[in-house]
């Protein structure tokens, strides 16, 4: 599906008026507004969208769905998004209640995704790259065996197409309802990240918030460069279990992306207006 | 009998499971090294910033053959559990492996890591010195690794904790050992937001390394005298020794770039 396409349908689903653009932002009246959910400011939800779901009072950056991201981050009319077509697992046939892949079609509807993953082939600034995008509406974007997947064949159409890879990653880590299958999801993705290296092609990070557990600690931290934006909140444990399994206090911005930019661990915080001059400005150093 | 039963007994027997393979007499990393292989001399830090005695390493003679021993350490008793922090490294843990198995590379050595951590330690320090990029810089290190590689998962094999250790060529299992996405804890804590559900997500998650051989993620279960390892554990460090010696045995034939394209293939499918 051609992403103007994706986007512009989106928008169109009638359900999605009151909660767009983004699954936290709270439904207010009156519809076809939206409220920033850091400060509550009130804006059209248009212009919301058109300001990249930043809120233009306190700046706080809400969440992307993944397909309105490729379409942020590429060339006009460049992205092409590619047909998963990956069947649905349920290795533990997990059921808590609600079986899992009656858990998987609700998100499928509420996220307007097929999966976590959308994976686009795009250009950037003019350098052609593999567009790979995760979606926290979808079960809060979290790494199952399909986006396991679709991450991979991601690297390796940039590998077959001598394309960069750039991933925007967001995602509350392993995907619980798939255990052990989840788990090998990080081994997966890293043999594409590593495909990725062994043909010298770049992998570019983009860590949205929040970013956490089985996708930081495999893909998310092996780009060659690894940029971040404000005020996410990114790491392995989240500081909630770090409270409770530590009993450890935790520091002011705990967490933040400037914390990790503090700490050596990501190369830069970029606001999300920048995000596209700054990628396709690195990429051109690397593509060169 | 009523469902609800079957449902609280089938829990109960899966929790079960995760604490056998949690009990204190099973042969941890230490006594593997010092029954399994002769003068293992341990090498320390990562040169980078500490030493964390949850992962120990180091080379040692396995049938006249120098190999790199990596393992997780969980402790035999309340000293020595808290000394190696009950298995859960922190980065420069991960760090160290890293640094031995580059040096193993180096030199020519096959490297076996001992798996045995619940998980990897989470904590502000782990945090501030990139937990995640540790552990996803080993992920990388042990699929590119030019040297025949096997992992055992001894006990408990948790989260991304454990898999940095466990990217190789051949993986066996203590048959009674766990493997799973993440303790049974914290699994609960995220499905159900109550750690004390341990039991109900331990029966949804099937943490038995079975599953994990079902996966892709282990090669071959090895099998515990009755009533588990931790009866015998003398027993069943002679036969990991036995199951490792023959896998590098097999391992040793194959030249290395067919080797690292089938360690490329066999987690590129991993898990389905």
């Amino acid at each position: 599906m051609d992403v103007v396409t994706a986007v512009t349908a989106r928008r169109q689903a009638p359900e999605r008026r009151i909660t767009a653009p983004g699954p936290d932002m709270r439904p207010v009246a009156p519809a076809g507004t939206v409220a920033c959910p850091s400060c509550g400011r009130r804006s059209v939800a248009d212009r919301f969208r058109a300001e990249l779901n930043v809120c233009s009072q306190c700046g706080h950056h809400a969440r992307v769905p993944a397909v309105e991201r490729i379409a942020q981050l590429a060339d006009p009319r460049s992205a092409q998004l590619l047909d998963g077509g990956i069947g649905d697992r349920d290795p533990l046939e997990f059921d808590d209640g609600t079986p899992y892949p009656a858990a998987v079609a609700r998100a499928r509807e509420r996220a307007g995704v097929d999966e976590v993953f959308s994976v686009a082939r795009a250009e950037v600034g003019g350098v052609p790259a593999v567009l790979a995008s995760m979606d926290f509406a979808f079960l809060g974007g979290s790494l199952g065996s399909v986006a396991g997947e679709m991450f991979t064949r991601g690297c390796e159409l940039a590998v077959a197409e001598q394309r960069a890879l750039v991933a925007v990653c967001t995602s509350g880590g392993a995907r619980m309802q798939e255990g052990i299958a989840s788990l090998a999801q990080m081994a997966r993705c890293s043999v594409g990240v590593a495909a990725v290296a062994g043909a010298k092609l770049p992998y570019l990070a983009v860590l949205g918030d929040p970013c956490f557990g089985g996708v930081s600690a495999s893909f998310a931290a092996q780009a060659d460069i690894i940029l971040a934006e404000p005020g996410a909140r990114i790491g392995f444990a989240g500081g909630r279990v770090i409270e409770q399994a530590a009993h450890e206090y935790l520091p002011d911005g705990f967490q933040t992306a400037e914390f990790l930019l503090a700490h050596g661990m990501v190369d830069m915080v970029v606001a999300r207006q920048r995000l596209r001059p700054t990628i396709s400005s690195l990429l051109k150093l690397y593509m060169a | 009998m009523s469902t609800a039963t079957e449902t609280a007994e089938r829990e109960k027997e899966a929790f079960a499971r995760v604490e056998l393979a949690r009990h204190p007499n099973r042969p941890r990393a230490l006594q593997v090294i010092a029954g399994g292989f002769d003068g293992w001399v341990e090498l320390r830090g990562d040169r980078l910033f500490g030493d964390d005695h949850a992962v120990v390493g180091g080379p040692a003679w396995l049938d006249e053959r120098p190999v790199m021993v990596i393992g997780q350490e969980k402790g035999t008793d309340p000293m020595t559990r808290a000394l190696h922090n009950f298995g859960m490294p922190h980065p420069e843990g991960y760090r160290k492996a890293i640094r031995l198995m580059r040096q193993a590379e180096r030199f020519g050595m096959p490297v076996i890591c001992l798996v045995d951590t619940p998980a990897a330690h989470a904590g502000v320090g782990a945090e501030e010195r990139g937990q995640a990029w540790a552990i996803a810089d080993s992920l990388l290190c042990m699929l590119g690794l030019r040297v025949p590689t096997v992992s055992v998962i001894l006990s408990e094999g948790g989260s991304g904790g454990a898999l940095a250790l466990a990217l190789a060529d051949r993986v066996l299992a203590l048959e009674n050992a766990v493997y799973t996405v993440a303790p049974p804890e914290t699994c609960a804590a995220i499905l159900y937001r109550d750690a004390g559900q341990r039991a109900r997500a331990a029966a949804a998650l099937r943490p038995g390394v079975d599953t994990a051989h079902d996966v892709g993620l282990v090669d071959e279960l090895v099998p515990e005298p009755e009533p588990g390892a931790h009866a015998h554990p003398d027993v069943v460090v002679a036969m990991l020794r036995g199951a490792i010696v023959r896998h590098l045995d097999a391992l040793r034939d194959v030249p290395i770039d067919d080797l690292l394209q089938a360690r490329a293939a066999r987690y590129r499918a991993a898990g389905g």
